[in-house]
């Protein structure tokens, strides 16, 4: 499988030459993608929801180059149910309690952590989440924001 | 029944979750394949039975987390920890902050540096080494869309060189993801 930060970065020769010197570091990164949005077992978080709120979540920090990857992704699985998850500012309300709840969740975890709270998780189990989903949706903000994070750094390695 | 913990302290800590932990003894095989890969077996923590609940990622994550945090060259293992500190001030995991605070302040034995962020957070005055490692991490957590050019090139400055660098990066990184699961899922108490 291709790997999406050195895609992401242009496939920029002197990154990819940098980031083979941390080989195991690289390898898990990429199988942690794996994990987090195409798992064996995907429980109640279908491939196609996964993309589609890892998308989102590069919107919310302007990451670009990563929401083109997971907006093709998406596109990938021929599924437009999610659509509306991409844009930013999209709140279904009570039109779908469980999914607000889950958008909710995932913004503030992504821009917003520190807010976080015991009232979160607590609205996620009313919404009909439970534990292993919690801790899924948990896994997936934590794995994607990482991977922001780490463009981001890289970024300003490659270009000054 | 203690209280739960809402500021920065150095005061060792336990972590009590808002999920349900997996019960060892109904575990299922992936879960069990997961969590042996953890560095102590006798004695699972409540926070990686937390995490099996979703043994795919889990099972990624903890030799990563280790590679990048220990593994050999490159930037020092204190330089981590800073990376690691700077991360938990801005997303206030206060858990993560006092564990790597104490991490950094064993291998460098500079108890100062540490205290200087606990009294005045973010706006800390440091060694030029540390205040260069500890502003781009707090820059790059806090708005990773705007990374500031010129913390980069303090880092530069002090003399990191590429490879240091990618270790600080992912260093960092590595506790936006922690931060985001330990924060998120729990909360610290005063260790009893």
């Amino acid at each position: 499988m291709v790997d999406v930060i050195d895609k992401v970065l242009g496939e920029d020769a002197d990154m990819i030459a940098l980031r083979n010197r941390r080989e195991l570091l690289k390898q898990k990164t990429q199988a942690s993608y794996e994990a987090a949005l195409t798992p064996k077992n995907a429980g109640n978080f279908s491939f196609a929801l996964r993309a589609a709120l890892a998308a989102r979540m590069c919107a919310l920090w302007k990451a670009a180059e990563l929401e083109a990857h997971y907006r093709d992704l998406l596109k990938s699985y021929g599924e437009t149910a999610f659509d509306a998850i991409l844009d930013p500012g999209f709140r279904p309300g009570e039109a779908d309690a469980k999914l607000d709840a889950i958008l909710e969740r995932v913004d503030t975890v992504t821009l917003t952590p520190k807010e976080a709270s015991r009232a979160d998780v607590e609205k996620l189990y009313a919404a009909g989440l439970d534990d292993r989903d919690t801790v899924t949706l948990a896994s997936l903000t934590a794995f994607v924001n990482y991977q922001i994070l780490v463009v981001a750094g890289l970024k300003m390695l490659r270009d000054h | 029944m203690s209280e739960p913990v809402h500021e920065f302290t150095l005061k060792p800590l336990d972590w009590h979750p808002y999920v349900r932990p997996v019960d060892l003894e109904t575990a299922t095989d992936e879960q069990r394949d997961a969590l042996q890969i953890t560095p102590s077996n006798t004695k699972i923590s409540d926070y990686v039975l937390v995490l099996a609940q979703d043994p795919e990622t889990l099972k990624e994550r903890s030799p990563l987390f280790n590679d990048i945090m220990y593994s050999k060259e490159g930037l020092s293992r204190a330089g981590r920890e800073m990376g690691a500190l700077a991360a938990s001030f801005v997303n206030k995991c206060i858990y993560c902050a006092a564990v790597h605070a104490n991490r950094h302040i064993q291998l460098e034995k500079r108890p100062e540096v540490i205290e200087a962020i606990y009294e005045k957070g973010l706006e800390a005055d440091l060694p030029d080494y540390d205040q260069a490692l500890f502003n781009f991490g707090v820059d790059l957590t806090a708005h990773p869309d705007n990374v500031g050019v010129y913390q980069f090139y303090h880092l530069r400055e002090t003399g990191l060189d590429d490879l240091e660098i990618l270790d600080l990066i992912h260093a960092i990184a590595i506790f936006g993801w922690a931060n985001r699961l330990m924060h998120t899922l729990g909360e610290p108490h005063i260790k009893e």
